[in-house]
């Protein structure tokens, strides 16, 4: 028997018992449509986590003022803001240069940053101030320049500025040689930087500047030879898991602190996206086997339906065998029909699927808890993964039915229901 | 050389325990051309002995010959063949597949077969024409009645060309005057030249073949 002539049969028997095809179709758009959603949600998450902590750098290590006792991705990830407010301890121009000692250390900043009041334009705000080392600011900077230039030696009244107080805090953008008046005193935009898309804000909302015109705007009080933070570029980004240890331990006996009595944090900002990564793999992992879950259900279903239909068609089975149909042909005629649910159910799964993933960051959902909407990122690969494995999985439940019936022996199959 | 030659065939199902014998030694030739027709008392093993005719059924012991070829020694893919090209069955009831219509069952053992597709078309107009049912080539066994249900299947089993036509009880559930219908169509076909093999219970029905054999118990009566 033709192909065609076995797939337009086994058409007939969907057709013929709709509500029961539609019922079985509907379990596989389920397994399809969740497997879709949660692929494309953890791959989103994924992509989400990725780009928040991508501004940082692989090879940038933080050293800040404070402890957390608590150790886990959590702690580490509210650093600046918590710490330089609740501590009034700060880093000291010893420890930089203990730190500038540590073999794979390339460069060494000393960051001061706080709050200062800005006009500009007359209006008024209260922005973040980071001052830098103008030295190896240029060379340690991960976001890059959208316009200017960066800060120089000799600088003392330029300023670089982000990206989105550039172009989306005031009602009249920031622009290159803008005069701008902070902490009293008058600076002049020398570069703008592009957007990072970094957590918290980032580079994107603050303003830069040599670190001892900082000191003197800023309203936290740190003294001339003080710093709110340390950042470090470590001369390979294969070496930050040691490096990190390393300084966290000669920091440790200069400053004459024990592990109980530290006070201070080293980060590194590569080991904590690859923590996230791991996080957000064993996340997607988990849900998309709940997802696998519904689309074993929908498979049983299938298997369930085909299942009945082989009993409800013994007769007519016997009928095609005296016909001169032969087990494979019978087969054939079962596996096309499990195999259309596993089609029909996958292509209005992917729809469905695709659907609720475009609709997810319509929905507003905070992914993680730190900022920034959750959203879903399909790909043709996940359709056509899904599409495959429903159609596959539609085939599988229907062998054992399938060769239930082609095995039956024409004249058992004829007497049946006689 | 006879179409069919079965040689003291016995058919036994063992279910359990008991030990049913449907067929005990039943001899039976049948000349190609002829019209037989097998009588005999409900149980007597007729459907048994037509499942056999048709190559559906292995005798237990015993031989049955299909023009001259002992079924017992081919495989499933032989008997196939020979089921899909030399026969043409029209059982007692529930003939049609109901998912296809008339004119679809008329042409489903040829797509088996994989005939061209405009003789496909041509043999199953001509043969719904034959059986009287040209008007109702698109209804579906649900919508038709016994007698021209009964009349498509007739169709069909003709739609392969077969030498041998089988049909067990076809008049069964068919009032006087469409089992008449039926009688003439394969006394027609007969007059042909196939050979048809019908099972029935009633003495005028038998009385249109050309000959009639009459079972009791899994034998012949002789
Ligand atoms: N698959 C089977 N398993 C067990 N016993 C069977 C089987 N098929 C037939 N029989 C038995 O074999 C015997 C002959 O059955 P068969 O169907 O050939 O009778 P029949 O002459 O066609 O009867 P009827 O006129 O009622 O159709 C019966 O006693 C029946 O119970
Ligand atoms: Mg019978």
């Amino acid at each position: 028997m033709k192909l065609l002539d076995i797939f337009l049969l086994s058409l007939s028997h969907v057709k013929k018992s709709r509500m029961r095809s539609w019922l079985t179709i509907v379990g596989v758009i389920i397994g399809v449509a969740s497997v879709v959603a949660i692929i494309s949600i953890g791959q989103g998450m994924q992509e989400n986590v990725q780009q928040r902590l991508g501004g940082f750098g692989a090879d940038i290590i933080t050293v800040i003022p404070g402890y957390f006792r608590a150790t886990g991705v959590h702690s580490e990830m509210h650093t600046d803001r918590s710490v330089s407010t609740s501590s009034s301890i700060n880093l000291s121009d010893r420890d930089y240069r203990v730190i500038k000692q540590v073999p794979g250390v390339l460069y060494v900043n000393g960051l001061v940053s706080g709050k200062a009041d800005l006009k500009y334009d007359n209006e008024k705000t209260v922005v973040s101030v980071t001052g830098v080392d103008t030295s190896v600011w240029r060379l340690m900077d991960t976001t890059g320049l959208d316009e200017g230039r960066y800060l120089q030696a000799g600088d003392s009244n330029s300023i670089v500025v982000g990206y989105n107080l550039a172009h989306g805090t005031f009602l009249q953008p920031i622009t290159l040689n803008r005069p701008i008046t902070i902490g009293g005193k008058n600076f002049r935009v020398v570069g703008i930087l592009k957007q990072s898309g970094g957590f918290g804000g980032g580079s994107d909302t603050g303003i830069y500047m040599p670190s001892e015109i900082a000191r003197d705007v800023i309203t936290e009080k740190v003294s001339n030879n003080q710093f709110t933070s340390i950042v470090i570029k470590a001369s390979d980004a294969t070496l930050v898991e040691y490096l990190k240890a390393d300084i966290e331990q000669k920091l440790m006996s200069s400053r004459q602190v024990n592990p109980r009595t530290k006070d201070f944090t080293v980060i590194a900002s590569a080991l904590i996206r690859e923590q996230m990564s791991s996080v957000t793999q064993t996340l997607s992992f988990f849900l998309s086997a709940i997802a696998a879950v519904s689309l074993l259900v929908g498979a049983i279903g299938i298997a369930n339906t085909m299942f009945m239909s082989v009993m409800e068609r013994t007769k007519q089975i016997g009928l095609l065998k005296a016909m001169g149909a032969g087990e494979h042909e019978i087969m054939k005629l079962f596996l096309i029909e499990s195999g259309i649910f596993g089609l029909v159910g996958g292509i209005i799964g992917v729809i469905f699927g695709a659907t609720i993933s475009l609709l997810i960051p319509y929905l507003g959902i905070q992914a993680l808890g730190f900022g920034g909407d959750m959203r879903a990122t399909i790909t043709t690969g996940t359709i056509f993964f899904a599409l495959g494995f429903s159609v596959v999985i539609g085939i599988l439940s229907g062998i054992i039915p399938a060769r239930h019936a082609a095995r039956m022996r024409p004249v058992d199959a004829l007497r049946y229901d006689q | 050389m006879n179409i069919i030659e079965l040689e003291n065939v016995w058919k036994i199902y063992s279910m359990g325990e008991v030990e049913v014998h449907a067929l005990k030694g039943l001899s039976l030739k049948v000349k190609p051309g002829e019209f037989l027709a097998i009588m005999g008392p409900s149980g007597s093993g007729k459907s048994t002995a037509m499942n056999m005719i048709g190559c559906l059924d292995i005798p237990t012991k015993g031989r049955m010959l299909h023009e001259g070829q002992d079924i017992a020694a081919l495989n499933e893919k032989e008997l196939v063949k020979i089921r899909g090209k030399k026969i043409g069955f029209v059982f007692q009831s529930h003939n049609l597949y109901p998912t296809l219509n008339a004119i679809e069952n008329v042409q489903l053992p040829m797509r088996i077969h994989e005939f061209g597709e405009a003789e496909i078309w041509d043999k199953s107009e001509e043969l719904l024409g034959l059986v009287g049912l040209s008007g109702r080539a698109r209804h579906y066994p649900s919508q038709m009645s016994g007698g021209q249900s009964q009349r498509v299947a007739i169709a069909r089993a003709l739609s392969t060309n077969p030498l041998l036509l089988l049909a067990d009880e076809p008049t069964g559930n068919l009032d006087t005057e469409a089992g008449k219908e039926v009688l003439d169509i394969f006394s027609q076909l007969n007059s042909r030249g196939v050979t048809v093999v019908m099972i029935t219970h009633d003495e005028k029905t038998a009385a249109r073949a050309n000959r009639i054999v009459r079972m009791i118990d899994g034998t012949i009566a002789s």
